[in-house]
């Protein structure tokens, strides 16, 4: 009962009255007109349904596209990984230069042969070690971590070398130090290019 | 290429067959199972009167309203991933969406007009349904749910107003949330404030801000009703409407 | 007209324009049809005729697939297009940062209440923004149990209910959307009345002495206890007056006798409260009325 009023709606809903039927009987080449016609329309229906869910899907892609582009900030409002950390003639040998500790959390070290950059984040838990000068160690407060001079763990938790970051001259002559260049002691990376400044 | 042989062959699979539950070809029974077995599409019922259909009847303006209320979840939910809400930064992310996030701007007009247009239609909604008299009963209730969406969208574009923190949504807000001031007992400038002791750092517009000015805690506040507390209620009161629309008859026609 | 344009083209304005074409096209169109129906109706033929007209004979119900879920995508689709449309060629406002020192002048709401900040000029904000509002809410919400009569469910009519309607596009039509519209268009500095083609002085000034109800009309000052006993029998007696006023006629008479005195009674206040909004309008703008009633406590 109920199919049947479904199909008889469908049937008022998308079909038109039909064509009067011509009086006369309509000879073959009339049927295949008709047929040609219908075929046509047929045809036409298709390519404009194509049509139409091509551009759905078009712009479906192509809002997709720019959500995937829209996830992708073009400006980041994070501070710079590189710095400037003053002309190499400032720095004395076999010191520890602390200065710039609080403000990019890294150690430069001067050693004859040569400088490097030590970044001042304990490989325990992630405090920042103190430089002891007299004790000639750094020391983490907060599980007793320490490690020498050249950053290698000796004592307490850590569980490996402090990590060196890439150091190199920038163009006007002063040290450029880039935080995003890690080197690991453990990984061999020490002997690579940029772990190490030559004086 | 034989497309129709390659439909068949893809719908007779085991893939297809799992997500649709029902044939493909047109009949009056699979018009019934495609409603059926689709939880989407099942909010409808199987069957509707002809008169729904009819735009001269509805205006379509609850489905407009409703299908606003999905764009307006979505710019939403994206725009939120490049917003804090604070004092310090809401104004320049504002900028920052604008002038550099890929698409930011078309985004951001899209929910703005978006919400816009949804006042408008929701308006036309109620004044399409009281206009058939499709609030009598047995569709009391339903009225009384949809006069409560009807405010809630209001108070979810007004809190929106605020975010950009800008001169427009900051004066816009401290005019709308003055007017609590003077709410009889629980406001200070309100008839009868001495009585309750409702002063401006206890009364009901200093729960609205955080406050007693439009400062960071209304920003967080606005942000917060606006970005989760209204869109679940309102969330839920749809679910409520559309549920309701069904059990009470359907789309109102004549009988 | 130069400053009515720059109040259409600013892009927050742009919706109220379309919501006023909108509501005018959508009044036409409920009331034309309204006129059909009614129009078959006398003629004789029942409620369904009347109303599918031609298509009386259609089945009545349709599967909803593909029918309806068809027009809801189509809906979609053409909603989807309007917005970037709109999105494209007109960018969202946003003014300078946020500044507690600088008030901009005229200070307005966001556009969908700016019907009840035009209230604000009439009433104080206790009752402008306070009690109105919950009134039209909780108003809105009673109608389907205030409204006794059966006829007129799902389909347009004007002679079947005409009260009904009479009422609600009053308020809907005056009382919200041309505020809005007035708000929003006439409002300038100082919330002073500007005409669309006068420009928006801001050192403008109205001359306007306004005085009380029973200054006016008593000479009695509204702040003595006299004045404030007037003020507080005109309002005691606007309601019973507005409640009664129905009731000498002989359908008002029955219509009460269908509601039942509950339902009569909160339709006759919200009555009174409608018609009381209009009402101070007046007596403000062509009699200088500020106050009804002056309490120590509040005014009205």
């Amino acid at each position: 009962m109920a199919e049947d009023s479904a199909a008889s709606a469908d049937k008022k809903e998308s079909m038109p009255e039909p064509p009067p039927q011509p009086e006369v009987t309509p000879g073959e080449e009339f049927k295949e007109n008709v047929r040609d016609f219908v075929d046509k329309v047929r045809k036409r229906r298709e390519a404009m349904t194509l049509v139409g869910w091509a551009s759905i899907a078009t712009f479906c892609g192509a809002y997709a596209l720019a959500l995937v582009r829209f996830f992708f900030p073009r400006v980041l409002f994070e501070p710079p990984n590189v710095f400037k950390a003053g002309y190499p003639a400032e720095y004395t040998v076999g010191a520890v230069d602390t200065n710039y500790q609080k403000s990019q959390r890294v150690w430069i070290v001067r050693e004859p042969e040569g400088f490097y950059a030590l970044l001042a984040k304990c490989t325990h838990l992630g405090c920042t070690p103190v430089w002891k000068e007299a004790e000639n160690k750094f020391k983490c407060p907060c599980h007793g971590s320490g490690f020498t001079k050249e950053g290698i763990n000796y004592e307490g938790p850590a569980p490996r070398p402090l990590e060196r970051l890439k150091i190199a001259v920038a163009d006007d002559g002063q040290i450029q130090i880039d935080k995003s260049i890690k080197f690991r002691q453990e990984k061999g990376d020490w002997e690579k290019p940029g772990a190490l400044l030559k004086a | 290429m034989d497309t129709d042989a390659l439909k068949k062959e893809i719908t007779k699979g085991q893939l297809w067959r799992s997500v649709m539950r029902h044939d493909v070809e047109d009949n009056p029974r699979t018009r019934v199972l495609k409603v059926m077995s689709n939880v989407f599409l099942h909010l409808h019922p199987v069957r509707i009167p002809r008169f729904g259909l009819y735009l001269k009847h509805t205006w379509c303006m609850g489905g407009l309203t409703f299908f606003l209320f999905l764009v307006l979840t979505v710019t939403g939910t994206l725009l939120m991933f490049y917003y804090h809400p604070t004092k310090e930064v809401a104004y320049a992310d504002i900028k920052y969406l604008e002038f550099d996030v890929p698409f930011g701007m078309l985004l951001r007009n899209m929910h703005r007009w978006s919400a816009h247009a949804m006042i408008i239609s929701v308006w036309l909604h109620m004044y399409r349904v009281f206009m058939t008299g499709s609030y009598k009963p047995p569709r009391e209730f339903n009225w009384v749910v949809g006069v409560l969406l009807l405010t809630l969208t209001m108070l979810l574009s007004f809190t929106g107003y605020l975010l950009t923190d800008d001169q427009l949504g900051f004066w816009a807000v401290t005019v709308g949330t003055n007017m609590a001031r003077a709410t009889p007992l629980l406001g200070h400038e309100g008839p009868f404030a001495e009585l309750t002791g409702a002063s401006p750092y206890n009364d009901i517009r200093f729960a609205m801000l955080g406050g007693s000015v439009v400062a960071g805690n209304a920003l967080l506040r606005a942000y917060i009703w606006h970005c989760i507390a209204l869109p679940l209620i309102v969330a839920m009161f749809i679910a409520v409407h559309f549920w309701r629309v069904r059990k009470d008859g359907g789309i109102s026609a004549p009988q | 007209m130069d400053q009515f344009w720059l109040i259409i083209s600013k892009p927050d304005n742009v919706p109220i324009v379309l919501m006023l074409l909108l509501v005018g096209f959508f009044t036409w169109l409920a009331l034309s049809e309204a006129r059909k129906f009614d129009k078959a109706r006398a003629e004789g033929k029942t409620v369904k005729e009347a109303a599918y007209g031609d298509e009386a004979d259609y089945p009545e119900r349709v599967t909803v697939w593909p029918f309806l879920v068809r027009e809801e995508f189509l809906a979609a689709i053409a909603m989807t297009i309007f917005l970037f449309i709109w999105s494209m060629a007109l960018d969202a406002p946003l003014e300078e940062m946020a500044n507690p020192n600088v008030t901009p002048n005229p200070s307005k709401a966001p556009w969908y209440f700016l019907g009840l900040q035009e209230i604000l000029v009439y009433f104080d904000p206790w009752i402008a923004g306070v009690i109105l509002p919950n009134v039209i809410v909780v108003g809105l919400m009673v109608i389907p149990y205030i409204d006794p009569n059966p006829k007129g469910s799902g389909y347009y009519t004007f002679r079947e209910r005409p009260l009904a309607i009479t009422i609600f596009l009053f308020g809907f039509l005056i009382l919200w959307v041309l505020l809005t519209a007035i708000g929003t268009f006439t409002r300038g500095p100082g919330w002073i009345w500007f005409w669309p083609w006068q420009y928006w002085d801001t050192h403008a000034v109205v001359a306007e002495t306004n005085v009380d109800f029973s200054d006016l009309f008593f000479g009695i000052s509204s702040g003595s206890f006299t004045g404030s006993l007037i003020g507080f029998a005109v309002i005691a007696i606007w309601f019973p007056l507005i409640m009664a006023l129905p009731l000498i006629f002989r359908k008002g008479r029955e219509l009460a006798s269908e509601m039942g005195i509950v339902r009569y009674l909160v339709f006759g206040n919200l009555l009174a409260f409608m018609l009381a909004l209009p009402l101070k309008m007046f007596l403000r703008i062509f009699l200088h009325v500020k106050y009804i009633w002056v309490t120590p406590w509040f005014n009205v």
